[in-house]
């Protein structure tokens, strides 16, 4: 069994429920063992480090000197793209420069030698052994159903802290959704910036950068979007209603009072469904719809599920 | 400290050099804020080799980037705009220009983790729809995200909260100029 540190990230305990969920299941049926870093806190996400680069630093640095303290040997992973992003920046930053390393320990108060490296969900299920772990789990194969793979800007960027050699057309969680079945399918918004959180502090200019990823997505004959950050997921689906309606108000020529998406489900013909990797991957391996609270989507799943398992099986599950 | 001395300390402490920009508008042309920015990432660079700081710290553009890297990453001789656009960010909040929503965000986002040690979504949309005046933003996902338990009102609280409160002032104080010239400018290394 392998193990590793686990910082969940602040949205694992709210917005991220049904992923957090998939996650719990797929690691334990894979033979992965997440161990919790005690008393972690918020790594500072996109906010801390636009307000001070020293804040931006010591945060993530204070529960990766705990994990540190507490499981020398192992190293930590995240399964969101921003705390990838900080916790990988803190690490890389105090292993260069010393410097660095007297500021952030003075701040934090803790020795931190950044001596294990920060890895995120798509590093561990790429593992070869992973890879094998996961065929092995698979109960159920998806049959026609074509997947837009979606990383992310800061899973793969900037390419001197991830490492990662592509980062225009990444294939990694491609290589991991096909083992279920699933086509991922050929598009060009794998790493295009979903706006993160100016979709909430300029929602005007930031609309358009979730909009387009949505549809190029559809134009690509994606029936899916898969992702592997909850900050992607919330922002593609949790916004895709809004983004819908505005698109046809500008068709049709005919506005709705905008509240009115309390209760108006997005049109199923036009929405298009978003699961992060890990759901995708737990429902495969035979998960139960309530086990993985696929009703707390904003984008409905089941006719999604239902297409690519056939009657009987998504009964099953949903 | 003039304008010129400034922007070269803006630009060693991002560790770009701004004559390694050749103009060439692929950070621009791939940038997904552009649209919006009226100094596009290309415009930055200009502007920081003909020493225009003003330009920049008023530009809307040091709020918009998203930090997504993805100039920094085509840029075919590794200009890091990003850092020198955060950097910019820095100096127009101690100069006092950063009026924008981003910033109310962002110091609701840092004074939640002050209170909580971790992020406390509900009230950190709350919060900011109050204080940016945007009081019906995204409130159409809150029944679903209540119903199905996605938000809630008791905060995720960790026990070290006190010690997370004062990391973050040790921190600012740290990027406090006034606090910073202070310090010792060789630190000392811990064996």
């Amino acid at each position: 069994m392998k193990r590793y540190a686990y910082f969940p990230g602040c949205a694992s305990e709210s917005t991220a429920k049904s992923a957090t969920l998939a996650n719990e299941f797929v690691f334990g049926r894979i033979g992965i063992d997440l161990v919790e870093i005690e008393d972690w806190n918020c790594c500072g996400a996109t906010s801390a480090h636009t307000l001070s680069s020293a804040l931006g630093l010591a945060l993530p640095a204070r529960p990766l000197a705990r994990a540190e303290a507490d499981w020398p040997e192992l190293d930590v992973v995240t399964g969101c793209a921003s705390c990838y992003a900080r916790l990988k920046l803190a690490n890389h930053r105090v292993r260069a420069d010393k410097s660095e390393r007297y500021m952030v320990e003075k701040i934090i108060g803790k020795p931190y030698e950044a001596k294990r490296e920060v890895l995120n969900f798509l590093d561990i299920l790429s593992d070869p052994a992973a890879r094998a772990n996961i065929g092995a789990a698979l109960l159920r194969r998806f049959k026609n159903l074509k997947a837009a793979c979606y990383y992310g800007c800061l899973n793969v960027r900037p390419a001197e802290i991830t490492g990662a050699e592509n980062r225009e057309n990444p294939m990694a969680m491609d290589e991991i959704a096909a083992l279920t079945g699933a086509e991922p399918v050929e598009w060009g918004f794998k790493t295009e910036c979903c706006g993160a959180a100016h979709q909430n502090d300029a929602a005007l200019e930031a609309r358009p950068l979730a909009g387009r990823i949505l549809d190029n997505a559809r134009a690509c004959g994606a029936d899916v979007i898969l992702t592997a950050c909850p900050m992607c997921q919330l922002n593609l689906e949790m916004r895709q209603g809004e983004y819908i309606r505005k698109r046809e108000e500008k068709r049709t020529g005919k506005a709705r009072f905008p509240l009115l998406d309390m209760v108006l489900p997005p049109d199923p013909e036009q929405a298009i469904p978003v699961l992060s990797i890990t759901e995708l991957l737990a429902v495969a391996m035979g998960a139960g719809g309530r086990r993985l609270a696929l009703d707390a989507h904003f984008v409905p799943v089941g006719r999604l599920i239902a297409g690519a398992l056939g009657g009987r099986e998504s009964e099953a599950i949903l | 400290m003039t304008d010129h001395e400034t922007l070269a300390r803006l630009m060693a402490d991002a560790d770009v050099r701004q004559y390694d920009c050749y103009q060439c508008g692929k950070c621009s042309g791939g940038c997904p804020m552009a649209d919006a920015m009226d100094l596009k990432p290309r415009g930055v660079m200009r502007c920081a080799q003909i020493g225009s700081l003003g330009r920049i710290l008023n530009s809307n553009t040091i709020w918009l980037c998203t930090g997504c890297g993805a100039c920094a990453d085509r840029c075919p001789h590794d200009v890091n705009v990003p850092a020198l656009i955060e950097e910019a960010r820095y100096e127009a909040a101690r100069r006092g220009l950063g009026r924008h929503d981003s910033e109310v965000l962002n110091k609701a986002f840092v004074a939640n983790i002050k209170a909580f040690g971790r992020n406390h979504e509900m009230l950190l949309a709350g919060l900011y729809n109050v204080l940016a005046l945007k009081p019906i933003q995204d409130m159409a996902s809150v029944p679903h995200m209540l119903k199905k338990n996605l938000i809630g009102i008791k905060p995720n609280r960790i026990g070290a909260t006190r010690e997370i409160a004062e990391l973050i002032e040790r921190a600012e104080k740290w990027d406090d100029p006034m606090v910073a010239t202070g310090r010792s400018q060789t630190p000392e290394v811990k064996k």
